[in-house]
């Protein structure tokens, strides 16, 4: 079993360190967003529906990370078209996300025979992450805390009372579409460390466990954020101790996490 | 003689499709209160709707002077959700612009003058859901008093609300109408509507517009509630009594 100092001494957990401490700061701003607005299963559907994409892109060899980009804006639209057009929002992203991850296995299995890289796209990896990753992860990082800061009051009020929102001026559809934009966007800058299947784990559990103990907003955006590091540097630790890849682990652990706190109620 | 705060002509509205109410015509003044009475599904909270300019007309027109402030049915606002009775009151000041700014001194005040004008000063810090119905229709009604327009939209502000408190929002809604604002208030309660400046019903389409004792007459009642209605006749005066249902007006 290694110590915490050798794994900061090895390069490749030196980068998976700083990666899952700017995704724990994304995810635990954004999933609070997330819990208040019930966007949790968009959020997990999201970073699923980009799978077709991440396969195709990494069969044609063009960046998994443009492709799965372009595949979650585009859904988060549809979806969002879907909502205003007054179907419920539940259901037009269980029909979409049922459609993008058979077209994924399809696109997989028969057209590309993708094999190992399947895995790695829906689970992620603690190897092989690069600077773009990071990058991406660190501007989603900041984008959410800038959003978070300058939009925190709106998304507070709109998702406190949707009906009433409208009336109080707020630009309460162009606000609820940046926060899926950047759901999707979060998801995308998640799925090399967590995989598509599990980006669930850093933009739903941490701001749902939160949510059992805060009771103001500011409350719920710290614990939230505690809970994001604590399952992240945890999550990591567990999966190189166990040859896992990240994902599960985090998973496993943020899903405890709130286990425990809601039976500790 | 003044603008009317609120008009509407010919108005018909819904949610795509056939109109959900149709044929709408009045106008009110500054200072009026309007109760808009009619049964459940009658189109109380889609005129609502189309006055805040969520649902754009399918027909004819509206104007409110201003955006007005709008107070949807509580059952719909979450009761989980991690607010005190201020943050309620303070998401009335995001109507003054400046939304990405944090609240500052002056809407603190204000929401908090807010909360002691529905007598919640002593709530100010407790959680929404912890608050009874009452109380957070009051936290609900401060949160349009912060925003300080001059016509209040409240869609069945009294539904299953302590007498305490709906005497309350009674005393302050007579205040605002002192102040010169506009409201319409929606209700099932005929009795009270008697104590309004004017009565809208609804059922479907206008049924009637106009004063209490010219609009509140038994045809009209019965046009506008029809199965929903039972009549009594206790003490020599006849009284018209609405089967009441909880929260189920929406759309």
């Amino acid at each position: 079993m290694p110590s915490p100092l050798d794994v900061t001494d090895l390069p490749f957990l030196r980068e998976a360190l700083l990666e899952v401490m700017l995704l724990a700061a994304a995810g635990g701003l954004l999933s609070a967003w997330v819990v208040l607005r019930r966007l949790a299963f968009f959020s997990h559907a999201v970073g699923s529906a980009t799978f077709p994409g991440l396969v195709v892109a990494d069969a044609a060899g063009f960046s998994p990370l443009l492709a799965g980009l372009a595949v979650a804006l585009g859904y988060a639209g549809g979806v969002e078209r879907a909502g205003r057009a007054g179907r419920e929002p539940s259901e037009a992203t269980a029909l979409l996300l049922v459609a993008a991850l058979a077209a994924g296995v399809v696109l997989a299995s028969d057209v590309f025979r993708s094999g190992a890289a399947v895995d790695r796209l829906l689970f992620g990896t603690l190897l092989a992450l690069g600077p773009a990753d990071l990058a991406l992860s660190a501007a989603t990082a900041t984008l959410v805390a800038i959003a978070t800061v300058a939009l925190g009051r709106t998304w507070a009020a709109i998702a406190f009372d949707p009906d009433g929102a409208p009336a109080l001026g707020l630009p309460a559809a162009r606000a609820d579409f940046l926060l899926l934009a950047l759901v999707a966007v979060a998801a995308v800058a998640a799925i090399p460390a967590v995989g598509a299947l599990l980006v669930a784990a850093i933009y739903v559990l941490p701001g749902a466990a939160a949510r059992l103990v805060a009771r103001t907003v500011p409350a719920l955006l710290a614990w939230s954020a505690a809970f994001a590091l604590a399952q992240g540097l945890l999550g990591l630790y567990v999966a190189y101790w166990l040859d896992l890849p990240p994902g599960p682990p985090v998973a496993v652990i943020g899903s405890l996490t709130y286990a425990l706190i809601a039976a500790a109620r | 003689m003044t603008a009317p705060a609120v008009v509407a002509e010919g108005l018909a509205a819904g949610y795509g499709g056939r109109p959900v109410l149709r044929d709408v015509s009045f106008s009110a003044e500054p200072g009026t209160t309007v109760c808009v009475l009619g049964p459940n599904g009658g189109g109380k909270t889609t005129l609502f709707r189309a006055l805040i300019g969520e649902l754009p007309p399918l027909a004819g027109t509206v104007r409110v002077s201003g955006r007005p402030a709008y107070v949807a049915q509580t059952e719909r606002t979450r009761l989980d959700f991690p607010v005190n009775a201020l943050d309620v009151a303070l998401m009335g000041a995001l109507a003054h612009g400046r939304w990405w700014l944090p609240p500052g001194r002056e809407q603190r005040a204000a929401a908090r003058a807010a909360l002691e004008r529905v007598g919640l000063t002593a709530e100010a810090g407790t959680p929404f859901g912890e608050l009874s119905g009452g109380q957070r229709q009051r936290a609900l009604l401060a949160r349009a008093l912060v925003q300080d327009t001059a016509v209040l939209l409240l869609d069945e502000p009294l539904a299953g609300v302590d007498p305490a408190s709906a005497q309350l929002i009674d005393s302050v809604f007579a205040e605002l109408r002192d102040e010169r604002r506009t409201l319409l208030v929606s209700g099932h309660d005929i009795e009270r509507a008697r104590g309004y400046d004017l009565v809208l019903c609804l059922n479907g389409h206008q049924t009637a517009y106009g004063p209490p004792a010219q609009a509140l007459d038994r045809a009209t009642i019965e046009a506008t509630y029809g199965s929903e209605l039972i009549f009594l006749d206790e003490h020599g005066a006849e009284r018209a009594v609405t089967v009441h249902h909880h929260g189920h007006d929406s759309p």
